[in-house]
């Protein structure tokens, strides 16, 4: 059991024309010991290769790892302490479980066959896989395959576990079932893990906290409420949350942000945050607005929209609107989540407020979060900040 | 069509079971008369080609399991272990099978008459090991060339099957703890063996059948492979003995005949991969 | 034109699908000197095998051919000149011998209608093979068996088969000929026939290896290709031409490079036809006339010569083949 911490890490591919691509640029973050953190992020933002490093199967090109403690920047993979698991499982196919299993505990220790044969039924016993141990893998389903694999890290009894999206390969109901399995297990087994994925959902349930990459940087590190709620800027707003964030185009203008489709009042409240800014990005999440149906706008943050489309999916409609007063060539819907027991229809007129302590405003060029939502009128919601 | 294909084999066949004195070779495609059969041509096709079958035998097994072995490492080596520069490595050994054997022949005699002192090494210690014979040292000689010529194709053909094998498995033996040897020895040669299947089939095919290596490296006498037996075989003043020249054909062609037949699927397999 | 310094810089630096850049050196040591250093106890036995008896020889031939190397005795690497070049290509009686020497021409113009006519025939029979093949699916593993049956077999067996077919007396050939009122006519011995009895011979044992490769080919084209074909109206031949041969490209330049390469061993056959280094020049080859020079007449730097001749014909098919293969990262 140890924290694991990686400083100021940095890795650049060099092409073969020597053009050089910054894959992970100076990305910090510590993982307390026992912790669980998903690093979510888009494909291609440098998640994957972030693990890879931890793992050792890629070079440090900057920075530095450290496993409680020790700098392992220089340790092969196998003296490291960590184990895997892959998005493939990559079990070894000419083996049975029981030798997939025990592979790693031979090459890596001076156990003994006994010893070994002795944790092997153990884990496999506590993963429900004892009366697999001599099957082969192509005989297995995916999700058992999925158990094996995560039986032949956990048989290593490593410092920390690394998950390179190993949920991803199965359906979804299994993915739900294994989500939960594999949090419990880790609870139990009390290990540091990574856990890598491209969907935020799985980031939003699994993890004690989350780390968002894009692009190679790091936008944010926090519990999943910290990244949903108060976003550090722009992309971790948009990334985090399904449906996602509404985003408008606003320039500061007097007394009101102005946009193309339409106009927010700029209150004493608001004018600190948007001081610096000739133009902001405002954020609402669709359940942020509120919304009724046969009214009249009354306040400022009110606005007659018009209902464009519903997409019912039982316990929530996600409902597609048009602001009235649009007047652009090209009409800007965005969406609000009702509960699945309104009636909206399409065509429907309704009001929607955008309330000023629900909304998000960015700065238009770096991103960064000018105001976020305020969490006071969050119910029973434990943030620790 | 499928009677061009097999006509000439079973025509041979049939002239082999006939007795040479019966023959007359008015309707040689049809079995002989059942008075005619004979097996004296095979009888005596075996006795006339049994050394150089040995030698074959002697020259081919090592052969084939030395190239299919270092073809195999070769391609792990440059494959399974990614580094820079590999891929130039191996175009020159993707080269090395389109080489034409002409361009090689008059260095490899000089190489293995007149620089290693291979002869007199073989021939001062063959007394002393049982069954080293010294003529062996042409055998030898040919082991080690056929064996330089086949590790390119068998390179060829294991590359592909290793870059089809996962990635992420190789990386998790890593994690595992198990060096690149260990990995070769405990993941990657056993999910070699059916690609060592087809390497073997084709390597046995290629080096018995070969006649050029043989021609310009052993040369003559008693270390004949099988195929120089065969070119003099049923000549002599009284014209051609047919039956013991088809019969000889067959007996030569046996082994790979019998391979081609029983693991034909993965002959195919190796001469279209 | 690219620079070839460029070219090949790429190809030293190309490092293919990166499986793994490596892993943990410590700061400052190079990619290089880790896993092509740990990997090399695997590649580079067999690497300096093939170095020291392809690539070695061959440059060792390339001298040997600038000697007067003849007879018995040690080749002298003291006097170095083109002269067996220009023997090759003009005759004439060179310094190193008494008697005069054929040029290869008569053997290039053998060696090239040889390869031309066996690969185009083998071709074409094996593209029709293949299409026949595919339509009737039933029989196919037997009919592949069949067909690639003669592959099997030796070059040394195939002309002990082909001498009885085409023999004067007792050869299937001449029955069949006698059938329809012809012959018997001598085929082996015979001037204007012995290359085209050579090339059927050859045909005869490789045209299946073609239909296999056809074959696979056929099979990579989705069946909506024949599909959408039917539906447009064309006819079976005219969707043969138009639509599905077209895709055969790959297939076609494969198995073309793999029967070049094997009609470069025809030497094999010729020599065992011919009981001897002499085919006679109607059906001399480069492949014959090169041994025939180094081992019947111990011209041994002459013959050389004629291999490094032999060796940049076959440099010249396959070298755009393997360099398209590198370009295509099919390597």
């Amino acid at each position: 059991m140890a924290e694991l911490t990686l400083d100021s890490i940095t890795k650049v591919f060099t092409e073969d024309d020597g053009n050089e691509i910054v894959a992970v640029d100076d990305v910090d973050f510590e993982i307390a010991d026992g912790e669980f953190l998903v690093l979510v992020g888009p494909s291609g933002c440098g998640k994957s290769t972030t693990l890879r490093m931890v793992a050792g199967l890629e070079t440090i090109t900057e920075g530095e790892i450290r496993l409680g403690g020790r700098r392992i920047n220089d340790k092969p993979p196998a003296e490291r302490n960590i184990a895997m698991v892959f998005q493939s499982y990559a079990l070894y196919p000419h083996m049975t479980v029981k030798q997939n299993m025990s592979f790693g505990l031979e090459e890596s220790t001076d156990m003994s066959d006994d010893e070994i044969d002795e944790i092997v039924t153990d884990t496999a016993e506590m993963m429900g896989i004892a009366n697999l141990l001599d099957r082969k893998p192509d005989d297995l389903s995916g999700g058992q395959q999925q158990r094996v694999a995560l039986g032949r890290a956990i048989v290593r009894d490593p410092e920390a576990f690394l998950m390179d999206e190993p949920l991803s390969n199965l359906d979804a109901k299994l993915r739900a079932t294994m989500r939960t399995e594999l949090q419990r297990l880790q609870e139990d087994l009390g290990v540091t893990t990574v856990y890598v994925t491209h969907d935020q959902t799985e980031a939003m349930t699994m993890g004690d906290r989350i780390a968002v990459l894009d692009d190679g940087i790091l936008q944010q590190v926090g519990t999943p409420l910290e990244c949903y709620h108060t976003p550090n800027n722009y992309f971790v707003a948009g990334f985090i949350g399904e449906p996602s964030m509404n985003f408008f185009e606003l320039d500061v203008e007097g007394d009101a942000l102005v946009g193309e489709h339409f106009e927010y009042p700029i209150s004493d409240q608001l004018r600190g945050a948007v001081s610096g800014s000739d133009s902001v990005t405002l954020g609402i999440r669709p359940e942020d607005v509120e919304f009724r149906a046969d009214a009249m706008p009354t306040e400022p943050t009110d606005f007659a929209c018009t209902v464009d489309v519903v997409e019912p999916t039982g316990d929530a409609n996600n409902v597609y609107l048009t602001f009235d007063d649009d007047n652009s060539d090209e009409p800007r819907t965005f969406i609000v989540t009702v509960s699945g027991m309104d009636r909206v229809e399409s065509g429907d007129k309704v009001v929607a407020r955008f309330p000023e302590s629900a909304i998000h405003l960015f700065d238009e060029f770096s991103g960064e979060a000018l105001k976020n939502r305020s969490l006071e009128d969050v119910e029973s919601v434990d943030i620790s900040i | 069509m499928i009677v061009f294909y097999l006509i000439p084999i079973e025509t041979g066949l049939m002239t082999a079971i006939t007795d040479p004195s019966a023959y007359t070779g008015s309707a040689p495609y049809l079995p002989p008369a059942p008075g005619d059969v004979s097996l004296g041509p095979f009888t005596n096709a075996v006795d006339a080609l049994s050394q150089g079958l040995a030698n074959s035998f002697i020259l081919v097994v090592p052969a084939t399991i030395l190239s299919g072995l270092l073809g195999s490492m070769a391609a792990y080596g440059l494959t399974t272990v990614d580094w820079k520069g590999q891929i130039g490595i191996y175009m020159l050994f993707v080269a090395g099978i389109f080489i034409p054997y002409q361009a090689v022949l008059v260095p490899l005699t000089q190489f293995w008459y007149n620089v290693v002192p291979l002869r007199t090494t073989v021939e001062s210690v063959a007394p002393m090991i049982p069954l080293l014979q010294e003529f062996h040292w042409k055998l030898i000689a040919l082991i080690v060339t056929h064996t330089a010529y086949g590790i390119p194709i068998c390179t060829l053909l294991f590359r592909a099957h290793y870059k089809k094998l996962s990635d992420e498995m190789v990386e998790a033996a890593r994690l595992d703890g198990a060096s690149i040897t260990r990995i070769y020895r405990r993941i990657i040669l056993p999910l070699s063996v059916p690609m060592f299947a087809v390497v073997f089939i084709y390597q046995f095919t290629q080096i018995w059948n070969d006649l050029l290596f043989a021609l310009t490296i052993i040369q003559f006498g008693d270390a004949s492979v099988v195929t120089q037996d065969l070119v003099s075989i049923g000549v002599s003043q009284e014209g051609t003995n047919f039956p013991l020249r088809m019969a000889a054909a067959l007996v030569a062609a046996l082994p790979t005949l019998l391979v081609y037949i029983f693991f034909g699927d993965k002959f195919a397999k190796g001469v279209t991969a | 034109m690219r620079n070839p310094l460029t070219v090949l810089k790429r190809l030293v630096s190309d490092s293919g699908d990166a499986r793994t850049d490596g892993g943990t050196a410590s700061s400052g040591t190079s990619l290089l000197s880790r896993d092509s250093i740990r990997s090399a106890p695997f590649w580079l036995p067999p690497f300096l095998l093939v170095g020291l008896f392809v690539y070695g020889a061959i440059l060792w031939n390339v001298v040997l051919s600038l000697t007067d190397f003849q007879g018995l005795g040690d080749p002298n690497y003291g006097d170095l000149d083109f002269e067996n070049y220009v023997v090759a290509f003009d005759g004439g009686t060179p310094s190193w011998t008494d008697y005069s020497i054929d040029p290869i021409w008569n053997a290039t113009q053998n060696t090239v209608v040889l390869m031309v006519a066996f690969a185009i025939v083998c071709l074409a029979l094996g593209l029709l093979l293949a299409i026949l093949v595919d339509q009737q699916i039933r029989f196919e593993n037997t009919f592949r068996t069949i067909y690639l049956l003669p592959m099997s077999l030796s070059f040394v067996v195939t002309a002990k088969f082909w001498l009885y077919m085409y023999d004067y007396n007792t050869g299937l050939v001449n029955i069949a000929l006698g059938a329809f009122g012809f012959g018997p006519i001598e085929i082996v011995q015979n001037p204007d026939l012995k290359l085209a009895a050579v090339a059927f011979a050859l045909i005869w044992q490789y045209s299946g290896y073609a239909m296999v490769v056809y074959l696979a080919g056929l099979r990579a084209i989705p069946s909506s290709h024949f599909e959408a074909a039917r539906v447009d109206g064309a006819s079976t031949i005219r969707m043969y031409w138009r639509v599905i041969i077209p895709q055969l490209r790959t297939a076609t330049v494969s198995a073309l490079v793999v029967l070049v390469v094997f009609s470069l061993k025809a030497f094999d056959f010729l020599f065992s036809m011919y009981g001897g280094y002499n085919p006679g020049p109607s059906a001399d080859i480069l492949a014959t006339q090169m041994v025939r020079e180094a081992y019947g007449n111990q011209n041994w730097a002459y013959g050389s010569s004629i291999a490094v001749v032999l060796f940049l014909m076959a440099l010249a098919v396959v070298a755009p083949y393997i360099y398209s293969q590198y370009r295509q990262g099919q390597l």
